[in-house]
């Protein structure tokens, strides 16, 4: 049931020849001709190349003369024309929806080339099945949302001051919204900086200082994200700072909170006193509180392994980094470092690891089914290569430990709505070609809180979230195409609220607002259908692939 | 084999041979048109038969599409869609994958469930396309024209297939396979995760009632007809039949009609 | 908005240029991309499937080819190579030579009839490692972009004798032009250059003799691997041994190739470790009675769902990990690779007999990076790579011109992707803020 305005349906259906890779199969003429006699069709003609300019002015020319709303195609294929044929019908006046496509060389001459009478027979009863949808067409017009130009980051560590400070740099106003009272995150605690051993501190100085300096950037310290609504380009957003409320109208949001550290207790004997993580490590050093003489590392403490699977990137890496720095205080020192595997990849890593080996570090390997054994003043471990067990002996023993994720991660996915992986890290839309984009529009991740990484990563990935939040506000208005999923007016009665359209939407698109109703919102729609083909009462509707639509091809297939 | 089948055999294989089955696909745009296609630029060789029908995501193909699709005369529906987990829109395909699971298993209750098959086809497997394309049509050819077949459908095939599409088209099997996802992989609104065996239990249960239920709507179409008259032409129990009655009744689909001496009749609404 | 004439120039259309540039055009500037071979997409389309996701990798890649080619924003330049730049940062002026492609780009329909009637059959097809002969008029792959055939300077037998000419003459749509001429094309107000070549491959350039590579038919590197298992590749995806067309039962996958040696080159490739899984996972897929082995130093797979692809790899595909330290390769005479090496977990000498070994060879720097280095003045490091501070990680030492990528060290296509973004980022800060 639709409140479609009864038109008279014009239907102009050119065959394409493709020189000879259609015609040289099949007669084109003769499917024409077959054309002329489907319902709605008022004009048909065969074109030798209907993608060339002669081919195009034809379409045209047709349309002027023969006053078609409705055109359709038969030749290669839509995946690759269709968009050229929308814009040709675009510029005579026509709705480029009103357009269909049919295919007759890809899926047809090409791939029945010993079947010509088959092939004719195909090609007629395909451009009768895209003739019979084009009658039921409907134009549509693509949809138009404001964008606001402001963007919020949530995190002020080393990813979420780059990220802030790029959208900044490029001219939008940007609010920073910080949980602890100052800015730097994890930079607060790093001492020394791999591969460079530059003080961290200096680092967060520069950024501090870039940051308070920008005109363009707001920053909130012990301020939090309270509540979040609306959508891409429209988000409402409530920052809580000290008791105070802050109401913000914003574009974009940059998610990268980061992620914590783990105290691995009862590990390893760990006591916060000589058996130490890194991270206690690192502000030893910093305060030249290192005495030790014998210094044993364990890597993979509380990670790779039953509890944890992951690798967390950053340890190897870390534990080498305070070895050197130990080292070049002390000569003398012994430092064995127990590894399972040593992450250190690329070209500037691995430099690094035969730096740490030239310097003297040793670097014992071990099993994850035969740990270390910690005991008062000795580790006992078995070398698989050597054959035996080995005991060394320490007054310094140091744990790395993964970086896992913020307890709070749950509060702020579900505030957001977007998923948490199995590690209760954030999960992106698309683990290769997507990195830095939630599948929910106009929300972006960026650093630890989305996997364990080092600085440089973190600082490419807020860039990298900046770019891509910045391919939305740089515009005034975000446009999506028209055909997507909607509840018309006339079938809200239908609607029995069991939200089942909610609960499969990937782009969570469908929601329900103040009024109990089922909302869909249009900008966020990716038109895929899923919903349309789920409701329960047959009463969403997904354009340009409506239920009427397909089963006018259905029975056109049918010969009804 | 008796003589006369031995007399007469070669005109059935000669009927078999000569049968072209009339195949619907529903591709989607984003893995398997695109696989077809690339099976045409290769120039990878099928048989004609398939009419291909273009979505953007195999989750869109309804149940009543293939429903319809087999009512008007298709011997084979095939719907192809992106391989689990590569789905352009994230998760589509999984809602294909139950959506398609309950239409084969009402299908399965007229023994059709062999005429319909889904299938994955990235972008580039245009020659594992053009293998499907064949083998499925091959397979149709050996299963015989369908018994809904355009040149001499039967009536009451027509009319199972019509109780069919309405049972799967009702919203409690809509709701439930719509559903079955989030209870069967997350949690139900008692925080339980239901075990996918479990679900199919309920799931096998719901379909047949709502196949009979329908079925006894489709008769009683044209004439109000008593529990045993049903009963006889459904072959089933009237013991069920009174359940179903009773449930209809309460769904306001039926309603009491006139008398047979002291039998009842129901009839539509 | 700061309305801005300044465009970016993107050198390379990997997955890293082609993310960059799509980037860059969504914020609504104007991108010129150029690519030096005649299509887009680099060394991801000629993958199989990409770890951790088994993605089907050029399904993927398609969408962002086609997004690239219709962009209102991208001007795509194919067969290009930027010879010259002037300028700074804001304002560079950039030369372009354009080699003829010999095919009109908008009038080429894709049919195909020019390569099926070229005489000239036996060029070998790189983009297919390769394996595969090609006309001399061809195009790489069926969804290459643009859609567009390209003749073969080289082997063309007109454009070198005179003769033949067969593909302009049956070309239905009159779309081969044998006169084209090379151009130089000039880009001015030029904002930000991005330089993502990405990476080469070190057999290119290294014999690999001691594991018999180009000796023995049964041992391919890992380029070569993915073209045979590949559904659209030379094999149609049915592995087989290249020396007798057997199906191979035990495959060896040797990593560290070339690479923490110091031999050859001293880095980690990095995503070696993770791609010989993902190899034998797939050539398990056709073939559930296969054994892998994957010979390595440290395994390396800390991106996200990289350990479990891992466990996974052992758990289900019947991959088993040996620490060790390969020496060389011999064969026997079935011409099945024997593997020579040390087991690390014993410290003993072994040998294995396998019926293929694929080699992970390391990733070096593009060819042709010293040039380009020149050409545009920014420095590489020790390794040749394009030098960046691990703080600024996609600056060049030049202001105004950014990297990402393999092309500053070897990374997997999350991180270059990410780095895309990001150098898009930078580009934009200049472009836009002025």
């Amino acid at each position: 049931m639709s409140e479609k305005i009864e038109e008279d349906v014009r239907i102009g259906v050119f065959v394409c020849s493709c020189g000879s890779n259609i015609g040289g199969l099949i007669d084109v003429k003769e499917v024409a001709e077959y054309a002329k006699n489907l319902p709605n069709v008022v004009f048909t003609e065969d074109n030798l190349y209907t993608c060339s300019e002669t081919g195009l002015t034809q379409i045209k020319n047709g349309i002027k003369e023969h006053n078609l709303n409705r055109v359709v195609v038969a030749s290669c294929t839509p995946r690759t024309h269709e968009p050229l044929f929308r814009d040709c019908v675009k510029a005579e006046g026509l709705n480029e929806y009103l357009f269909q496509f049919v295919n007759i060389r890809d899926q047809c001459t090409w791939v029945h080339m010993k079947h010509p009478k088959e092939a004719l027979e195909k090609a007629k009863e395909v451009i009768r099945m895209g003739v019979a949808k084009a009658a039921k067409l409907e134009a549509l017009e693509n949809i138009v949302v404001d964008a606001t130009p402001t963007a919020m980051v949530i995190g002020g560590g080393v990813a979420g001051m780059t990220a802030a400070l790029s959208l900044a740099n490029q001219g939008f106003e940007t609010h920073l919204v910080e949980k602890a009272n100052e800015l730097g995150g994890k930079l607060n605690i790093i001492n020394k900086l791999f591969p460079t051993s530059q003080d961290a501190s200096e680092l967060l100085a520069s950024l501090k200082k870039r940051v308070e300096s920008n005109p363009n950037l707001t920053v909130y310290t012990s301020a939090k994200v309270k509540n979040i609504e609306g959508f891409v380009g429209n988000f409402e957003i409530e920052v809580d700072q000290k008791d105070k409320n802050i109401d913000l109208t914003i574009g974009v949001i940059v998610v990268a909170v980061g992620a914590s550290l783990l105290t691995p207790t009862g590990k390893f004997g760990y006591d916060g006193n000589i058996r130490i993580t890194q991270y206690e490590l690192e502000d030893k050093l910093r305060n030249n509180e290192v005495n030790a003489k014998d210094i044993v590392m364990i890597q993979c403490v509380g990670a790779r392994n039953d509890e944890r699977v992951y690798c967390s990137n950053v340890c190897c890496m870390t534990a080498l980094k305070n070895a050197l720095i130990i080292k070049e205080k002390n000569p003398e020192a012994n430092i064995t470092i127990l590894f399972r595997d040593l992450y250190t990849p690329g070209t500037y890593y691995e430099e690094y690891y035969r730096r740490a080996r030239e310097a003297g570090i040793v670097f014992m390997s071990y099993k994850l089914e035969k740990e270390p054994i910690v005991e008062e003043n000795t580790i006992k471990v078995f070398n698989e290569y050597i054959g035996e067990e080995i005991s060394i002996s320490y007054d310094l023993l140091v744990l790395s430990t993964p970086l896992i994720a913020n307890d709070d991660n749950k509060e702020l996915a579900q505030m957001l709505k977007v998923p948490l992986e199995e590690n209760k890290f954030f999960l992106e839309a698309h683990v290769k070609l997507r990195p830095m984009d939630f599948a929910t529009d106009g929300i972006f991740i960026c650093g630890a809180a989305k996997w364990p990484v080092d600085i440089t990563e973190s600082i490419t990935q807020g860039y990298a979230a900046s770019a891509r939040a910045s391919t939305i506000i740089s515009h005034d208005t975000i446009e999506v195409e028209g055909a997507t999923s909607f509840l018309p007016e006339y079938n809200k009665s239908l609607c029995t609220g069991c939200e089942i359209c909610i609960t499969v939407c990937p782009y969570k698109a469908i929601s329900k607002n103040e009024n109990d109703e089922i909302e869909i919102t249009q900008v966020l729609c990716k038109g895929c259908g899923v919903c349309g083909a789920t409701c329960t009462s047959h009463a969403i509707i997904i354009r340009h692939f409506t239920d009427e639509q397909i089963l006018s091809e259905i029975y056109a297939f049918g010969g009804i | 084999m008796s003589k006369f089948y031995l007399k007469y055999m070669h005109l059935e294989v000669f009927n078999i041979m000569s049968f072209e089955p009339k195949i619907l696909g529903f591709l989607c745009n984003w893995c398997s048109y695109a696989g077809a296609d690339l099976a045409g630029v290769s120039r990878m060789q099928y048989p004609p038969n398939i009419r291909v029908i273009r979505v953007m995501c195999s989750g869109r193909v309804d149940p009543k599409f293939i429903f319809e699709a087999l009512r008007v005369g298709a011997d084979g529906v095939i719907v192809l869609g992106c391989h689990l987990g590569d789905c352009h829109y994230l998760e589509g395909n999984y809602e294909a994958e139950k959506k398609f699971d309950m239409v084969k298993r009402f299908l399965k209750l007229i023994d059709f469930d062999d005429r319909v098959r889904l299938d994955w086809v990235s972008a580039s497997e245009g020659a594992r396309y053009a293998s499907m394309i064949t083998e499925f049509t091959d397979h149709i050819k050996t299963l015989g024209p369908s018994p809904a077949g355009k040149d001499n459908p039967d009536d009451e095939t027509l009319e199972k297939l019509k109780a069919i599409e309405e049972a799967a088209g009702g919203d409690r099997m809509r709701a439930l396979v719509g559903r079955e996802r989030k209870i069967t992989e997350q949690e139900n609104v008692y925080g339980e995760t239901v075990s996918l065996d479990k679900f199919n239990e309920i799931f096998d249960l719901a379909i047949k009632d709502e196949y009979n239920r329908h079925r006894i709507l489709g008769l009683l179409e044209k004439e109000s007809k008593s529990v045993k008259d049903l009963a006889k032409e459904l072959k089933i129990d009237s013991s069920i039949v009174l359940e179903h009655m009773v449930t209809l009744k309460s769904r306001g689909q039926v309603d009491f009609g006139e008398l047979l001496g002291i039998t009842p009749t129901f009839h539509k609404l | 908005m700061v309305d801005n004439s300044k465009s970016a120039l993107i050198i390379g259309a990997g997955i890293a240029g082609i993310q960059a540039a799509l980037d860059l055009g969504d914020m609504g500037i104007k991108v010129h991309l150029i690519e030096k071979s005649p299509v887009i997409g680099g060394k991801m389309a000629q993958l199989d499937k990409t770890f951790p996701t088994l993605d089907c990798s050029i399904c993927i890649l398609a969408p962002k080819l086609s997004e690239c080619y219709r962009h209102p924003n991208i001007s795509l330049y194919t067969l290009s190579e930027v010879q010259k730049i002037e300028g700074i940062s804001g304002d560079f002026t950039v030369e372009v030579l354009k080699r003829a492609r010999y095919v009109k780009e908008d009038v080429c329909t894709n049919c195909g009839d020019c390569a099926t009637i070229c005489p000239v059959r036996g060029v070998p097809n790189y983009f297919d490692a390769n394996l595969k002969n090609m006309a001399a008029v061809y195009i790489p792959f069926p969804a290459a972009v643009p859609p567009v055939y390209i003749v073969d300077k080289n082997s063309c037998v007109y454009l070198n004798y005179g003769i033949c000419g067969l593909c302009a003459t049956n070309c239905g749509a009159e779309a081969i032009d044998l006169t084209q001429k090379d151009e130089i094309l000039e880009f001015e107000n030029v904002g930000c250059i991005i330089v993502a070549p990405g990476y080469g491959l070190m057999e290119d350039v290294n014999p690999l003799t001691k594991y018999g590579y180009k000796k023995y038919r049964n041992v391919v590197t890992s380029l070569e691997f993915e073209r045979l298992i590949c559904a659209s590749g030379p094999l149609d995806g049915h592995l087989r041994r290249l020396s007798d067309g057997e199906d191979p039962k035990k495959i060896a996958f040797l990593q560290c190739i070339g690479s923490r040696s110091d031999r050859d080159q001293k880095y980690c490739s990095s995503i070696c470790c993770m791609y010989c899984t993902k190899a034998a996972m797939i050539a398990y897929e056709h073939n559930n009675d296969l054994e892998s082995y994957a010979f390595y130093i440290d395994m390396r797979a800390g991106g996200k769902g990289f350990q479990s692809f891992l466990h996974r790899g052992e758990d289900e595909y019947n991959i088993k990990y040996i620490k060790s330290k390969v020496s060389h390769i011999d064969i026997d005479e079935d011409e099945s690779p024997i593997i020579t090496y040390e087991d690390l977990d014993t410290s003993e000498i072994k040998q294995i007999k396998v019926d293929l070994a694929v080699l992970a060879t390391c990733i070096i720097p593009s060819e042709g990076i010293d040039k380009l280095a020149d050409v545009l003045g920014i420095e590489l490091n020790k390794y040749n790579f394009i030098k960046t501070d691990p703080f600024f990680p996609v600056e060049t030492s030049v202001e105004g011109i950014f990297t990402c990528g393999c092309a500053r060290e070897p990374m997997d296509i999350p991180r270059s992707v990410a780095e895309a973004s990001g150098a898009a980022a930078k580009a934009a800060e200049v472009i836009k803020g002025g």
